[in-house]
């Protein structure tokens, strides 16, 4: 196992090397540079145009513009931005993270909504409830996510209208002002709520572990759900009534941060979660069903065993091991950020970043983000192996 | 008793700047409130000599001063930093003057040391700053030295006409001059992005606050500014400045509409009808100018006389080809179609908006495609072949490629316009968008023997206010004499005979001082590149600009022009409640 390890993490290198080299050489081949744009400006002339190509290095022949570049990764320092002048890190660090609030989120979401219906729907297939599920899961995935987004901002301005309060936020990420006096207020009327609904899936849970049963998923869900949101509404309980009603969002304290951010994900969130829930969602229930027309299912049921038994201990446990196989395919995803809806509904990921370094061919910028993903992806090739090996007895490295 | 006789001065010359600039609103203000706009991308620096796209320098033009300006009532030169200017020696020496008392937003005084200093560094080769082209005239430097404390002085090698536009930035040398003493790296290293916003120091109206990446950059005013208005109350009046980050244009369209944007742009009619039904509905207090004025950018087609092929070559240097294709032109279509109904006709290059300098009258080439075919005819291209196609005595089709920049959909649009119409009379038009890069390559970049590849290209220029700035299009060894370029920055193998007039022209207006003289040169211009379609322009989009009612200071409406915008200057702009 040990050794089946080193392997592969040495496999990796001659494979960084090529796909970074590769990556070099198509950004180069398409026509133009950082500095072409600039050449249709009217005032610039011909000199300043020569003497800055100079400047940045791009008259240097590839092979030396590579080594430069390769000599820098080598010594963890990504190469500096063109257009901004500064280390690539400071450019795209921030919008990564940016980007992974909404990547986690969605991908959180994706998997507590998508597996519960895809073993729903191969339960009761052809089902009303199988079919209205297929229906959305064709839509979500038809409409495309920057449209989404687009019919989602709208939406938020007709709900706003429609209300006169801001129930949804028109794009971004946070605001410049946050107003802490309504979100003590909206505290101060929901935490009674949120402390007993708390309570009530605490009790049920208690309950059903007196008995010696595992919690369902439902009670699960419910108790991080209602216990998060109870321990969220403690800070600004606490903390609120002395703070003044409003305050630039960088004063504000970190849950009031936190809570903007969120509030400001939720819409995005919805919109990056629903293409990839329905897909995943129709995976699950073509392994579900796979799964439960095997031998070892039919015997499981002629033994006698409860159904809840067959289906949660025998099947679904077999049909979840390519998701688990598969997490650690997230890995670069996680950095990849959440497509063109970032764009659309303006969130300061990686995506318009990238987008803007693509345009303007500012290469380091765009190598950068590339290394990243390509080291991640590798990484998350091996963990996703490990981990196939880890939950199937069946496969063994060695 | 030393000490309060210093506070005592302290204090007096914070209270009273001894010659401030008046800046005269549209309607008395008052002190407070907050802007919001919308940008499409992030800054890419604070660094004036490193800032080379207007995201940044929209920016950086709120906290760093320039000498003078365009006046935003009459676009006569103004003065800024500069209260009064003296020009000696028949033009070939200006003497500015600067606001005594004028302070950076750290206290210390903006004075000919800062001036001196920003102007050498925008000169510097190694720099190469975006503004090193005000400091160069026809390869000679323009000198620039100090007089005295609040005096320096610009010595050109020739007359230079907009001498009196010093639009670079002036830096706080004390801030900027170490960095530069100690290397151009450190100097260009200096105010980037990661720079604490308190460490940025201001001399404009506006300091910078705070900025988070892809969300906002948010300024407040800056207390020391060498402004008031005609009561002589400090401005700017506005606390606050706010650049929201908002990358695509319908998610813009989206925040004004929900009244978290003071002002918008409307690019196309379907965007003004939203706008207009909003603010109908009762539920956006708002205004919206559609068509009040076109922008200064241009769409138009250029014609390769560098061409490899000699026949393409020798018919695209025909004006009688090209007078044909302008009547192939139909901008109706191409205003309505292309750019939704609102915009205009462009005829000739200086653009509409510019009016120092803008005359109508000049040759029109308008939609006609008899007088197309008859012009074809006469270049003997008089039947059609086969498959419909004109040709020519020795059965050569007419047939050339049209290519413009991909994603562009206004000149995709105009393109495909003109390839129907051009396809209706026989001339075998071949459309196809490119890349924008490999586009720009085909233009500029001409092979050894100095012909190019393209055939036609529809391309745009951002035109300005000062034509004299354009000299890389017109004259005849520019880098961007695009349809008959030189190698090298040579002039061209064979030039036209109108070519060395416009060239001519040109020159004479950089260095004519009259400006009743210098209209007459640009007018005459105008009608040369109209008669003589070096270039055939197309349409001009409109400027339709929008902003809720509770912002004051601003332009009525026969006022608004896409040069200044909505407000005469950002420093008398006011919310009302």
């Amino acid at each position: 196992m040990f050794a089946y390890v080193v392997r592969r993490l040495l496999q990796l290198i001659p494979t960084f090397f090529g796909a970074t080299l590769l990556a070099f050489l198509v950004i180069q081949l398409a026509p133009g540079d950082f500095v072409t744009r600039l050449e249709l400006d009217p005032t610039q002339d011909r000199e300043s145009i020569a003497n800055l190509r100079q400047q940045l290095g791009l008259d240097q022949p590839l092979p030396v513009q590579y080594a430069k570049w390769l000599s820098g990764i080598l010594q963890g320092y990504l190469g500096l931005s063109l257009s901004y002048k500064t280390d690539v890190w400071n450019v795209i660090g921030q919008r990564i993270l940016n980007s992974m609030v909404l990547v986690v989120l969605a991908t959180l979401m994706i998997y507590l909504i998508a597996i519960p219906i895809g073993v729903y729907s191969a339960i009761r297939k052809y089902t009303w409830p199988d079919r209205t599920f297929t229906v959305l899961a064709f839509l979500g995935l038809a409409i495309p996510n920057f449209f989404f987004g687009l019919i989602m901002l709208f939406l938020a301005v007709w709900l706003n209208d429609l209300t006169d309060m801001r129930i949804l936020p028109i794009g971004g990420m946070t605001t410049e002002f946050i107003h802490l006096g309504n979100l003590t207020r909206a505290a101060q009327l929901l935490f009674p709520f949120a402390l007993l609904g708390t309570l009530v899936f605490a009790g049920l849970f208690w309950q059903r572990s007196r008995r010696g049963q595992a919690a369902t998923f439902g009670i699960w869900v419910g108790l991080v759900l209602f216990g998060m949101s109870t321990l969220l509404m403690l800070a600004p309980l606490l903390q609120g009534p002395g703070l003044p009603e409003r305050l630039p969002y960088t004063e504000s304290p970190l849950w009031a941060r936190a809570t903007n951010v969120l509030w400001h994900a939720f819409p995005v969130v919805i919109v990056v979660g629903t293409s990839g829930l329905a897909g995943l969602m129709r995976v699950m229930r073509g392994q579900m069903l796979d799964v439960l027309s095997q031998d070892y299912i039919r015997t499981a049921r002629a033994k006698g065993l409860s159904e809840r038994v067959v289906i949660y201990k025998h099947a679904l446990r077999n049909a979840v091991i390519p998701f688990i196989a598969g997490i650690g395919g997230l890995l670069p995803g996680l950095i990849g950020g959440a497509g063109l809806v970032e764009v659309t509904m303006a969130w300061p990921g990686i995506t318009p970043a990238l987008l803007e370094a693509i345009s303007a061919i500012d290469i380091y910028v765009i190598m950068g983000l590339i290394t990243i993903t390509t080291v991640l992806l590798m990484i998350g090739n091996v963990v996703s192996d490990l981990l196939l090996a880890w939950v199937d007895p069946r496969i063994r490295y060695s | 008793m030393k000490k309060l006789l210093i506070l005592g001065m302290l204090a007096l010359s914070g209270l009273a700047l001894a010659q401030p600039k008046v800046f005269k609103g549209t309607e008395p203000g008052r002190q407070g409130g907050a802007y919001r706009i919308t940008a499409i991308s992030d800054p890419r620096t604070w660094n004036p000599f490193v800032a080379r796209e207007t995201s940044s320098t929209d920016i950086i033009a709120l906290f760093l001063p320039t000498l003078t300006g365009y006046s935003p009532y009459t676009q006569a030169p103004e003065g800024n930093l500069a209260k009064s200017w003296e020009v000696r020696n028949n033009g070939l020496t200006v003497i500015f003057r600067l606001r005594e008392g004028a302070r950076w937003s750290d206290g210390q005084a903006i004075d000919a040391d800062d001036v001196i200093f920003s102007a050498t560094v925008h000169a510097d080769q190694r720099v190469n700053s975006n503004s090193r082209s005000s400091f160069i005239l026809d390869g000679q430097p323009i000198r620039w030295t100090k007089v005295d404390q609040y005096t320096v002085r610009a010595d050109f090698p020739k007359p230079y006409a907009p001498a009196l536009i010093q639009g670079w930035y002036i830096v706080p040398e004390h801030i900027f001059g170490p960095a530069y003493r100690a290397g151009v790296q450190q100097l260009q290293a200096l105010w980037n992005l990661d720079t604490p916003p308190a460490q940025v120091v201001s001399g404009g109206p506006f300091k910078l606050d705070s900025y988070v990446k892809g969300e906002r950059v948010v300024l407040v005013r800056n207390p020391n500014y060498w402004g008031v208005d005609e009561r002589n109350n400090p401005v700017a009046y506005l606390e606050r400045y706010t650049v929201q980050i908002v990358p695509d244009l319908n998610a813009q369209l989206a925040r004004f509409l929900a009244g978290e944007a003071d002002t918008f742009s409307a690019a196309n009619a379907d965007q003004v009808a939203q706008v207009l039904e909003r603010i109908r509905g009762n539920r956006l207090r708002a205004e919206i100018f559609p068509n009040a004025d076109v922008t200064l950018g241009t769409n138009f087609i250029v014609f390769n006389w560098n061409h490899k092929d000699p026949f393409k070559e020798n018919l695209f240097r025909q004006v009688k080809f090209r007078r044909a294709m302008a009547h192939l032109m139909d901008k109706k279509s191409m205003i309505e179609v292309a750019l939704g109904g609102l915009g205009q006709p462009q005829w000739s290059p200086i653009s509409i908006p510019n009016k120092a300098f803008f005359t109508d009258d000049v040759v029109k080439y308008e939609f006609s495609p008899q007088k197309a075919v008859q012009l074809l005819a006469e270049l003997g291209f008089r039947s059609k072949n086969r498959d419909g196609w004109l040709v020519n005595s020795q059965g050569r089709v007419l047939e050339f490629n049209l290519v413009t920049n991909q994603g562009n959909n206004v000149r995709e649009r105009i393109a495909q316009i003109f390839r129907d119409e051009a396809r209706k009379i026989g001339v075998k038009v071949e459309y196809r968008p490119i890349d924008f890069n490999e586009l720009v390559r085909q233009l500029t970049s001409p092979a050894a023997d100095g012909t190019r590849e393209f055939d036609a290209i529809l391309i745009g220029l951002t035109g300005g206010i000062e034509p004299a700035f354009s000299r890389n299009v017109w004259e005849l060894n520019g880098s961007l004499h695009m349809w008959n370029l030189g190698a090298g920055g040579k002039n061209p193998a064979k030039v036209e005979a109108f070519e060395v007039l416009i060239d001519t022209l040109m020159k004479r207006g950089a260095t004519t001082l009259d400006q009743a003289q210098r209209r007459q040169i640009y007018v005459q211009f105008q009608k040369v590149v109209a008669e003589n379609l070096p270039i055939i322009y197309t349409v001009a989009p409109a400027y339709n600009p929008a902003r809720l009612t509770r912002l004051g200071g601003m332009f009525p409406k026969e006022q608004i022009n896409s040069i200044t915008g909505q407000a005469p200057y950002i420093e008398t702009v006011f919310a009302k409640e």
